[in-house]
C-alpha cells in the first residue's frame, strides 16, 4: 500500500508542476483529498527516499528519479484509460477512477501488452500525452479556451479536469480533443460564446477554463516565396500586395485606400523607423510602422 | 412670345476627395452667399450656399472631403448620411484629373447611392502638364454619366457644369443606364443572401441591398444599426454568416478597383510621363527624417516671424491707440455717470476690447494655417512628427495644432479639426491649454524682467520648458489611464501639393475671424463685464470689492505659494485675457509708492515670484480658449474638467516650487 500512496503523490506533484514549481502543500491536499498535515508527513517520507526536494512553507518539486517514477505511473494510468474507453467502451467520465486503481497493479509485462494492443496511441481520452516507455513525454502547449481573444478558430486539445460531472457536461456538448471551435465572444461573467458545428452556444467559465486548446494556423493564402512585410521594402522599390492585415477597423480603411490584393505599390520613403510613405493607386499614403508590418507584399521589378 | 419658365429650385451636393478644388468651385458658385456652420452634432464644418442664375435657384452643399463612403471617419459618415437622408437632386462628384485613379473609387461608391450624378473633372490643366491626356467624352459614354472638364482655379468650365446639372435634373432619378460595377455572381450571391436575411424597412433610410454590402464590408456604423433593429433571435444567424464571409470585404474592394482600372483604360489616352511626379520630388525632402524636420522648423519659423513682426506691432498699436485712447476719452466725458464710464472703459474695453486687439495676430495665424492646409503641407508635417507624437498617444497630426498653440490657444483648438481620430483629437484639445501662448509669455516676460533683471530670459525659457514637460507628463497619463481606447494606427492620404487658392484662404480666414468676433461679442464680453462688476461692487473700489474678497478668500492657498491676495486677484483676472494680470496688478498696486518693479519687490520674495510665474504659466486658459474648447468638444464637460484640473495642477506645482525654493537662503 505504501508504494501505491507514493505513486499517487508523485503523480499529483507532476501534474501540478506544469503550473507552479515548487508545488505547495495546500494544492496537493486539495488534489489528493487529504489533510495538509498528512501531506506534509508524506512529503517528508518522499524526501527521505530522494524522490522530491521539499522545503517547508515553499513546497515540493520532483527530483529526476522522482520524475521518472511519476511518468511511469502516468503512462500506465493513461494507457489504462485508453483501454477502458476504446476497448471496453466505458464512458470517459468513469475511466479515471478505474485507472487510478489499475495503475498500481500493473506489471511491466501487462504495460507492454497494453501498449502494443492499443497501437500507436499517444494521448489519453482526455487529450493528455502518454509518456513513452523511456519516460519521454511530449511537452503540452495548452492554453485554456478562456484565454483566447475572440474571434478566433481554435482546436481543443485536452480537458484539464477529471471531475466526472464536468466531463459528462462536456461530452454532451460534443466537445472532445481534436474538434475545432470558433471563439466568438467573451462575456462579462467570464462565460464564452462559441460556435461549433454551425451552432452557437455559451460555455460557462467552469467549462471554458478546463478546456485546453491551441490556435489554428491562420488560414491565409499559402505563403509564397518572397512574401515580405511592406515595411521591409526599400525606398523606390515596387511590390504587389498579397494580404492586408490589421484589425477590422484599419482593414476597412486600408481597403478603401486601395490596399487590395494584387494592387501594385511603390515604396516612396522608408527610413526604417517611423511611418513609411507609399504610392498606391495614384495616391501617396502614409502608414504607421506597425500597420506596415502587417501588410504582406511580394517584390516586383519596376515596369 | 416667350413662355415664362417655371422658377426652378434644386439642391446640389458637392462630393469629392480633399484637395480636389471642391471648395474653390463652391466659392465660385456661391460667392458671399454662403453659410458656414457645423454638421448637426458634429464638429465638422458644414458649408451651404445659394447660386442663382435667371430663374434657377441652386442650393449647394459642400460635403466633407472623403476618399470613400465607408464610415471610416466622421467625414465619410456625414457625406453618406447626407446623401441618404437629404436626397439632393444632383450630386456633383468633383474629381482631380491629375489623380483620377484614386478619385474614381469615390465614383464607384457614389453610383450606388446618388440619385443623379454629374462628374466635374477638375485640374484638367495640371493633368496635361504632367503629360496625361484624358478623354472626358469617352469616360462619359462608358459611365453614362455627364463628365464636364473644368479648371476651377481659372473659372473655366463652370458654366457648362451648371448647364449639365440643370439638364440632369430633368431626367428621372436613379441611375438606370449607368454602368454599375459588376461584382460577379459569387459575391452577388453572398450580398443577396445577406439581403434576404434583412427584413424590409429595418434599414431605412439606407437602401437594403446597399446595407447588405456595407455589412459585408465590415462597416461598423451599419453593423450597429442593423443589430439594434433586427429581431434579437435572428441576429446570430446573420452575424455568423457575415463572419464566415469576412473575406468578402477584400473581394468587394478589389472588384471596385478593377472597375476603376477599366474606367482608367477608357478615359486615359496618354499615361503620365516619367515615374516621379513633382509631389514625389518635393516629398523626398519634405518627409525625410532630417531635412523634413528642418523644413518644418523653417516653415514654422517663417510663420512666427510673420506673426510677430507684423501682428504683434499692430496689436500693440491698436491697444495703445484704440483701447487706451478710447478709455481716456470715455473718462473725459464728464457728463457720463461714473458707473457707465467704468463699465465701458474697464469692463467692455479692457476685457473684450483687449481680446479684440488680438484679431490681427489671429488673422495671421488663421491665414498661415489655411495656407499650409491648402498647399497640402500639413499632412507632411504630420508625417515627419508622427514618431515623436506617438509616445503621447497622439498622431503626427496633433503636432501642428500644438505648435500653433504657442501663438494662441484658440486657433490651435480649432486646428485640431485636421485630426481624424476622435480620441487623438480630444487628447490634443486637452493638452493645448498647457502650451504657453503669447499672452502668458508676455506676463512671464514682464514679471521676470521686473524681478530677475538679466536672468529674465533664462527664467522665461525655464517656464516654457516646465510647461512643456508637464504637458508631456499629462499627455502620458491621460493616454495611459484616463482616456480609454487604443491609439489608432496611422494611415493617411497625402494630398497632391497644389498652388494655394488665395481667395479660398481669404474666405476660410474671414470665416474663422468672424466666428471669433462673435464669441468676443458674447461669451467674452459677458465674462469681462462680470469680472468688472466683481471688481467694483459694492464700494466702487477694487480693494474692497467682491473680487478682492475672493482674493482674500483664496489667500490661505496663496500663502502656501507666497502670494498675497493682490497677486491672487491678478491671477484670477487672467481668465478674461492672460495679459490682464499686468493691468490688474497695475490697478491694485496703484496706491503704493515706487514704480512697478519696486511695488512688486515689496510684496514678493524671489521664491514667491518664481511660484507666481509657475502658477501663471500653468493656470486655467483664458475665456476665449474655454469657449473654443466648448465649441469643439460639444459641451461643458471637458471645459469644466480643464478648469478644475488646471486650477489644482497649477496651484499644486506652484506650492511645491515655493516650498522648495524657500529652503534656500536669500529666496
Amino acid at each position: 500500500m505504501e508504494s501505491e500512496r507514493i505513486e499517487e503523490y508523485l503523480e499529483a506533484i507532476y501534474k501540478r508542476q506544469g503550473r507552479e514549481i515548487p508545488v505547495s502543500t495546500s494544492y496537493l491536499a486539495a488534489d489528493l483529498g487529504v489533510s495538509q498535515p498528512a501531506v506534509t508527513d508524506m512529503l517528508r517520507t518522499l524526501e527521505s527516499k530522494g524522490l522530491i526536494d521539499y522545503k517547508a512553507r515553499m513546497g515540493a518539486s520532483l527530483t529526476p528519479s522522482g520524475e521518472e517514477r511519476a511518468l511511469a505511473v502516468i503512462r500506465r494510468h493513461r494507457l489504462w484509460e485508453r483501454f477502458l474507453t476504446d476497448v471496453l467502451g466505458m464512458k470517459w467520465d468513469k475511466v479515471h477512477k478505474e485507472a487510478c486503481r489499475l495503475e498500481h497493479a500493473t506489471s511491466p509485462d501487462i504495460e507492454k501488452g497494453l501498449s502494443s494492443m492499443l497501437g500507436n496511441i499517444d494521448t489519453c481520452p482526455h487529450g493528455h500525452a502518454i509518456p513513452d516507455e523511456k519516460g519521454n513525454i511530449k511537452p503540452e502547449k495548452h492554453t485554456p479556451l478562456s484565454s483566447f481573444r475572440p474571434p478566433q478558430k481554435v482546436r481543443i486539445l485536452a480537458i484539464e479536469n477529471e471531475n466526472p460531472k464536468l466531463l459528462r457536461r462536456i461530452e454532451k456538448l460534443g466537445l472532445r480533443p481534436g474538434v475545432v471551435v470558433t471563439v466568438l465572444k467573451k462575456n462579462k461573467d467570464g462565460s464564452l460564446d462559441i460556435e461549433f458545428q454551425n451552432t452557437r452556444f455559451t460555455l460557462d467559465s467552469a467549462i471554458s477554463s478546463v478546456l485546453a486548446a491551441e490556435q489554428m494556423p491562420v488560414t491565409s493564402l499559402p505563403t509564397d516565396e518572397g512574401e515580405i512585410a511592406l515595411g521591409r521594402l526599400e525606398s523606390g522599390e515596387f511590390a504587389v500586395i498579397k494580404t492586408c492585415g490589421g484589425g477590422r477597423g484599419s482593414l476597412g480603411r486600408c481597403l478603401s485606400l486601395g490596399f487590395t490584393p494584387g494592387s501594385i505599390i511603390k515604396m516612396i520613403e522608408n527610413y526604417r523607423r517611423g511611418p513609411v510613405l507609399v504610392r498606391v493607386h495614384d495616391t501617396e499614403v502614409a502608414i504607421g510602422r506597425q500597420l506596415a508590418e502587417k501588410i504582406l507584399v511580394v517584390r516586383k521589378e519596376a515596369s | 412670345m416667350i413662355e415664362s419658365a417655371k422658377a426652378k429650385e434644386i439642391t446640389v451636393a458637392l462630393a469629392g476627395a480633399p484637395n480636389v478644388g471642391k471648395s474653390t468651385i463652391f466659392n465660385l458658385l456661391t460667392g458671399l452667399s454662403q453659410h458656414v456652420g457645423n454638421w448637426p452634432g458634429k464638429t465638422v464644418e458644414q458649408k451651404t450656399g445659394v447660386f442663382r442664375q435667371g430663374d434657377l435657384t441652386m442650393s449647394i452643399i459642400d460635403l466633407p472631403g472623403t476618399y470613400s463612403l465607408t464610415a471610416n471617419s466622421v467625414e465619410e459618415q456625414i457625406a453618406r448620411d447626407y446623401l441618404v437622408h437629404e436626397n439632393p437632386d444632383v450630386v456633383v462628384a468633383v474629381l482631380n484629373a491629375a489623380s483620377l485613379e484614386r478619385n474614381l473609387y469615390l465614383v464607384a461608391e457614389l453610383i450606388e447611392l446618388a440619385p443623379r450624378l454629374v462628374i466635374a473633372l477638375n485640374m484638367i490643366d495640371v493633368a496635361e502638364q504632367q503629360g496625361m491626356k484624358i478623354d472626358p467624352e469617352a469616360l462619359s459614354r462608358t459611365l453614362n454619366i455627364p463628365v464636364v472638364p473644368i479648371v476651377a482655379r481659372a473659372n473655366r468650365g463652370l458654366r457648362e457644369l451648371i448647364i449639365q446639372v440643370e439638364q440632369e435634373c430633368g431626367t428621372a432619378a436613379g441611375l438606370p443606364d449607368v454602368k454599375h460595377i459588376e461584382y460577379g455572381s459569387e459575391i452577388t450571391n453572398v450580398i443577396d443572401h445577406v439581403d434576404s436575411l434583412l427584413d424590409d424597412g429595418i434599414t431605412t433610410p439606407y437602401p437594403k441591398h446597399w446595407t447588405a454590402m456595407k455589412l459585408l464590408e465590415g462597416d461598423e456604423q451599419i453593423n450597429k444599426l442593423v443589430r439594434a433593429r433586427i429581431p434579437a433571435e435572428r441576429w446570430p444567424a446573420l452575424d455568423s454568416y457575415l463572419r464566415e464571409h469576412e473575406s468578402a470585404a477584400v473581394t468587394i474592394a478589389t472588384l471596385r478597383f478593377e472597375w476603376v482600372a477599366r474606367m482608367m483604360a477608357v478615359a486615359q489616352q496618354k499615361r503620365r510621363v516619367g515615374q516621379v511626379s513633382l509631389t514625389e520630388r518635393i516629398d523626398r525632402a519634405a518627409t525625410h527624417p532630417v531635412s523634413g524636420l528642418v523644413i518644418l522648423i523653417a516653415v514654422l519659423g517663417v510663420m512666427y516671424l510673420l506673426v510677430f513682426s507684423i501682428g504683434v506691432p499692430i496689436q500693440e498699436f491698436l491697444n495703445i491707440n484704440l483701447i487706451e485712447r478710447t478709455r481716456d476719452f470715455i473718462y473725459s466725458l464728464s457728463y457720463m455717470p461714473q458707473w457707465l464710464q467704468g463699465l465701458l472703459a474697464d469692463g467692455v474695453l479692457s476685457g473684450a476690447g483687449t481680446v479684440l486687439t488680438f484679431i490681427p495676430i489671429l488673422f495671421l495665424f488663421f491665414a498661415a494655417w489655411a495656407f499650409l492646409e491648402d498647399t497640402g503641407y500639413t499632412a507632411r508635417a504630420a508625417f515627419v512628427t508622427d514618431r515623436f507624437m506617438h509616445a503621447l498617444g497622439l498622431h503626427g497630426k496633433s503636432c501642428l495644432p500644438l505648435v500653433l498653440g504657442f501663438g494662441c490657444n484658440v486657433p490651435a483648438i480649432l486646428g485640431t479639426r485636421i485630426i481624424d481620430s476622435p480620441r487623438a483629437r480630444l487628447l490634443t484639445i486637452l493638452l493645448t491649454p498647457l502650451v504657453p501662448c503669447t499672452g502668458r509669455m508676455a506676463v512671464i516676460a514682464i514679471i521676470a524682467a521686473a524681478f530677475f533683471g538679466s536672468a529674465a530670459v533664462l527664467v522665461s525659457i525655464g517656464m516654457i520648458i516646465l510647461s512643456l514637460l508637464i504637458m508631456a507628463l499629462v499627455g502620458l497619463i491621460l493616454n495611459k489611464f484616463v482616456i480609454r481606447g487604443k491609439s489608432s494606427a496611422l494611415i493617411m492620404e497625402l494630398p497632391l501639393y497644389h498652388v494655394p487658392d488665395l481667395k479660398l484662404i481669404g474666405m476660410v480666414t474671414w470665416q474663422n475671424i468672424l466666428a471669433f468676433i462673435k464669441r468676443a461679442g458674447t461669451v467674452i464680453l459677458a465674462v469681462s463685464i462680470v469680472v468688472w462688476l466683481l471688481s467694483v461692487i459694492p464700494g466702487g473700489n477694487v480693494n474692497d470689492s467682491v473680487l478682492a474678497d475672493i482674493g482674500r478668500f483664496l489667500e490661505p492657498v496663496g500663502r502656501l505659494m507666497g502670494l498675497n491676495w493682490q497677486m491672487m486677484v491678478a491671477l484670477l483676472s487672467s481668465f478674461v485675457a492672460k495679459e490682464n494680470t499686468i493691468a490688474t496688478l497695475g490697478v491694485i498696486l496703484s496706491g503704493s509708492s515706487g514704480d512697478f518693479t519696486q511695488q512688486l519687490k515689496a510684496i514678493l520674495t524671489p521664491a514667491a515670484a518664481v511660484a507666481f510665474l509657475v502658477v501663471q504659466v500653468l493656470f486655467i486658459p483664458c475665456v476665449a480658449t474655454i469657449a473654443a474648447i466648448r465649441q469643439e468638444t460639444g459641451g461643458w464637460k471637458w471645459p469644466a474638467l480643464i478648469l478644475v484640473f488646471q486650477t489644482v495642477l497649477s496651484f499644486a506645482i506652484a506650492i511645491a516650487v515655493y516650498q522648495v525654493l524657500r529652503l534656500f537662503p536669500g529666496m
